[in-house]
């Protein structure tokens, strides 16, 4: 069964695996992007002002040959663009339309592409087109129509266009692990909650060397004594692999993250299905699961994002909010500010920018805000920032 | 103002104008020195060489005194549409309804240059969460609440979608702070599949039908939010007539590019070619009168291309420009360097090519509107590059990135990477701040390094 890897909660894992090739959504290794063994593309100019994030999940679909296929979305611009690089990247000298489904002219590979273009052989890479707009009839079907042409690229890689029964059942089966999921959550910590969603994300705890998709397992199903501190938030962009250590960072300075909304975290599950209606038309309750609910930054207008912050604030009773957000992330830093103003809250900007070494910023001065996180040191860094933001709190 | 053409401080500049006045020389009614625009604060002026042609003069003093005209459509009872982000679309079917007229608050992103940052856009941005590590369209953000550069909308629309993360960012921002916004979807462009019906758009992309039919359903909606605001309906006749009216300012531009970019010796600064571009986009807020300002500037051109006199000396580096400059003084630079401009993609060819009048007039609008090079993969954008340099001769290539913004993180490399490999050109990218003096020697030399490859190479 060919695997296809994807970051976007945005792909729905269920539609992927209906057609029975095998979903991964991953969080990808900050350090699949360091100058070897592939530094002749990822070290050269485009370094400078690229997402630490983007360019992690260039660097993961680079290195991992072996997947069937890797899925992007439009959901921000440097993902739209890094799609195109490694597509182009994978698959030097082939027209785009294959390289890239939704891509461009031909192309000879990316400039000083040096060893990676000459191997080429990269998986597939596909960009699904997520409408930022989400309020009118015509961003639905925009939406239906790129699972469709998803759809046709599966089946292109070898998979099955599923009958309607077959979707209806996994969307199903995906529905019953998903609650089941959503009901252990509140049983973990954090950081367990976290890794569990990963692991789902993951399709299994199983792990593929060649794809290095290893994520820790480093708790039993449940935790007993649930970490005591001062409630915070976290809310923001994804987290990439190792990022989980953040949580120990927060409560080793007195906290304790009473609501993940990252990327990664529990808002960006899709909204459990209408069994009634799933019969009937499972692709367009798939598209209601997921396009007609998930919350997010790059949506306009914003409106969910909001709402599902002021409900699940209000629950968790958090006292503070951590942005985590990637240098060069526009949507999130701009989401900071008005965090403040509409929560009433104080709020952390933790601007996390990879390995500092490695990403100097596009005006060749130090990173704004000073840089965080995401490596290990990074998150070191961190710690101080985090540790007085508690102290606030307190 | 005749004779060998040569460019002039501000000052000399205004001293023509000054004894053109005197003389009695018919100029238009907002035309006058540009120093009154220092007095406003608009200082770097000061710091610029400009053409010394009327035609020229008349071109900047059009520019700068936008703001007065919007002011007097309001006073007028005209409606003002914000049109945000498309950057050429909208505005001409605003300007089909005779009571609208639009302009683009995006282009409060060249005020901090203009103003030598004396004007504190940036400095309000950062207080509403908008910091440096964003383009400086962010000064747009500030206009909005200091409400000093440009009269609030009556609408605004902004298109999102396959567009940059800053303005998509940016424009959230201010619809929270309570200016609503009518957004609409603008697609990732992408290849058509095998089989997949497709449609050609202007400047030759192809896309898939489906994706112009979804644009020309977001234009509708668009359409419907301007006849509402108009107070009259926005029918296909007005559109068509609308349309042709913007090609004519197109066909100018086209005639005046042509000659600016091939004649030599450069017959027109690389200054006044951006301006002149830029009223491609919405007319600098009156159509008719940009019609005459394009045909005066292109009148000067083809005397001084009938009479082989320029600006610059015979035999300069020829460079094509890609992605507008954030500091105006830069392409004042270029030319100081020994280059001379040779074509230009400034984030806006789609604004530039004919939109079709064979088709229905929504039609021809999405598909105008899904030609824009910033919807659609690098490569597509780099295509264009490669041809239009190829078609204006142009010996050397300058990616110009803008900080912080989304879009020039990967670009650069994709389109420097394809025309060293289509045209075996030299590529030199370049970062350019709002105000570019600190990086003035840096700039420089990188400018001067490129225009010395390229004369080298034509002793090969």
């Amino acid at each position: 069964m060919k695997t296809v890897v994807y970051s976007s909660p945005f792909v729905p894992a269920e539609w992927i695996a209906a057609h029975g090739v095998r979903p991964r959504r991953i969080r990808p290794d900050p350090a699949a992007a360091s100058p070897s063994p592939y530094g002749p593309v990822l070290g050269a100019g485009p370094i400078m002002g690229v997402c630490p994030y983007a360019r992690a999940f260039m660097g993961e679909v680079l290195s991992a040959p072996a997947a069937g296929a890797a899925v992007f979305t439009t959901t921000c611009d440097q993902m739209r663009r890094a799609a195109e690089w490694a597509g182009r990247a994978c698959h030097p000298g082939t027209a785009t339309s294959r390289a890239v489904a939704g891509g461009a002219a031909p192309w000879h590979g990316p400039p000083k592409a040096g060893r990676l273009a000459s191997r080429g052989g990269g998986p597939p890479v596909f960009l699904m087109n997520v409408p930022a707009t989400w309020q009118t009839p015509a961003a639905a079907r925009l939406y239906r129509d790129e699972l469709r042409r998803l759809g046709r690229f599966l089946v292109h890689l070898g998979g099955t266009a599923p009958s309607r029964d077959r979707l209806a059942e996994t969307l199903e089966a995906y529905d019953a692990r998903r609650a089941a999921l959503r009901g252990a959550l509140g049983t973990l910590s954090a950081r367990q909650a976290s890794e569990a969603i990963a692991r789902f994300d993951l399709g299994s705890e199983k792990v593929s060397g060649t794809l290095r998709l290893k994520v820790p397992d480093t708790f039993s199903d449940a935790a007993p004594d649930l970490p005591r501190g001062t409630p915070v938030a976290l809310v923001g962009g994804p987290l990439m692999r190792g990022d989980s250590r953040i949580f120990d960072v927060l409560e080793k300075a007195g906290g304790v993250v009473v609501l993940d909304g990252t990327e990664s975290g529990a808002r960006t599950l899709p909204a459990p299905v209408d069994r009634r209606r799933l019969r009937d038309d499972p692709l367009m309750e798939l598209v209601d699961a997921y396009f007609g609910t998930i919350p997010d930054a790059f949506r306009r207008p914003d409106a969910l994002l909001y709402q599902w912050l002021g409900r699940e604030l209000a629950a968790s009773a958090a006292r503070g909010i951590i942005v985590w957000r990637y240098v060069w992330c526009d949507m999130w830093a701009a989401a900071a500010a008005r965090l403040r103003e509409t929560t009433g809250l104080p709020v952390l900007d933790l601007d996390v920018s990879g390995d500092p070494a490695r990403q100097p910023s596009r005006l060749g001065r130090a990173v704004p805000g000073g840089g965080a996180g995401a490596s290990p040191a990074g998150l070191a860094r961190s710690a101080g920032r985090i540790q007085a933001f508690m102290e606030v709190l307190k | 103002m005749s004779g060998s053409p040569k460019r002039l401080t501000m000052e000399e500049l205004d001293r023509l104008c000054h004894r053109r006045q005197a003389a009695g020389v018919p100029m238009a009614a907002y035309a006058g020195p540009l120093a009154r625009h220092v007095a406003d604060g608009d200082r770097r002026l000061l710091k610029l060489l400009y053409d010394d042609s009327a035609a020229a003069l008349r071109l900047w003093n059009f520019l700068l005194t936008e703001e007065d005209r919007l002011h007097e459509a309001r006073a007028a009872g005209r409606k003002i549409v914000g049109t945000m982000k498309d950057l050429g679309t909208v505005p001409v079917m605003a300007y089909a309804l005779p009571n609208l007229v639009a302009f683009y608050p995006d282009g409060a992103w060249w005020t901090p240059c203009v103003m030598e940052l004396s004007e504190g856009l940036f400095g309000i941005a950062q207080s509403l969460g908008l910091g440096d590590a964003m383009c400086p369209v962010r000064a747009m953000a500030g206009a909005f609440i200091n409400r000093a550069h440009f009269p609030l909308p009556d609408l605004l629309t902004c298109s999102v979608g396959a567009t940059c993360d800053d303005f998509s960012a940016i424009a959230q921002r201010l619809e929270s702070l309570g200016y609503p916004i009518l957004w609409w979807e603008m697609p990732s462009r992408r290849q058509p599949d095998p089989d997949e019906p497709a449609a050609t758009l202007p400047g030759g992309f192809r896309a898939p039908e489906s994706q112009v039919a979804l644009v020309r359903s977001e234009l509708d909606r668009v359409r419907a939010a301007l006849s509402e605001l108009a107070g009259s309906p926005l029918a296909d006749e007005a559109l068509a007539a609308g349309i042709r009216e913007a090609n004519r300012v197109r066909g100018i531009l086209g005639r005046l590019r042509r000659l600016a970019y091939t004649a030599d010796p450069c017959p027109m600064p690389a200054l006044e070619m951006l301006i002149a571009e830029m009223l491609a986009i919405h007319f600098c807020s009156d159509r008719a009168e940009s019609v005459a300002v394009l045909t005066e500037l292109l009148d000067e051109v083809r005397r001084r291309a009938d009479e082989h006199v320029g600006v610059l000396p015979a035999g300069a580096a020829r460079l094509f420009w890609v992605n507008p400059v954030a500091d105006l003084r830069v392409m004042n630079l270029l030319e100081d360097c020994g280059a001379r401009l040779c074509g230009t993609e400034y984030l806006f060819c789609h604004a530039l090519d004919a939109i079709p009048q064979d088709l229905p007039p929504m039609e021809a609008l999405a598909r105008m509107a899904l030609a824009d090079p910033m919807v659609g993969p690098s490569a597509d954008r780099a295509a264009r590059v490669v041809r239009d340099a190829r078609a204006f001769g142009a010996e050397g290539v300058v990616v110009s990135r803008i900080p912080g913004a989304s879009h020039c993180a990967l670009e650069g490399a994709v389109i420097g990477g394809i025309v060293r490999d289509e045209l075996g050109l030299p590529v030199v990218e370049l970062e350019v701040p709002p105000v570019a003096d600190p990086l003035w020697p840096t700039l420089k030399t990188r400018l001067e390094a490129l225009v010395e490859t390229v004369l080298d190479r034509r002793t090969r």
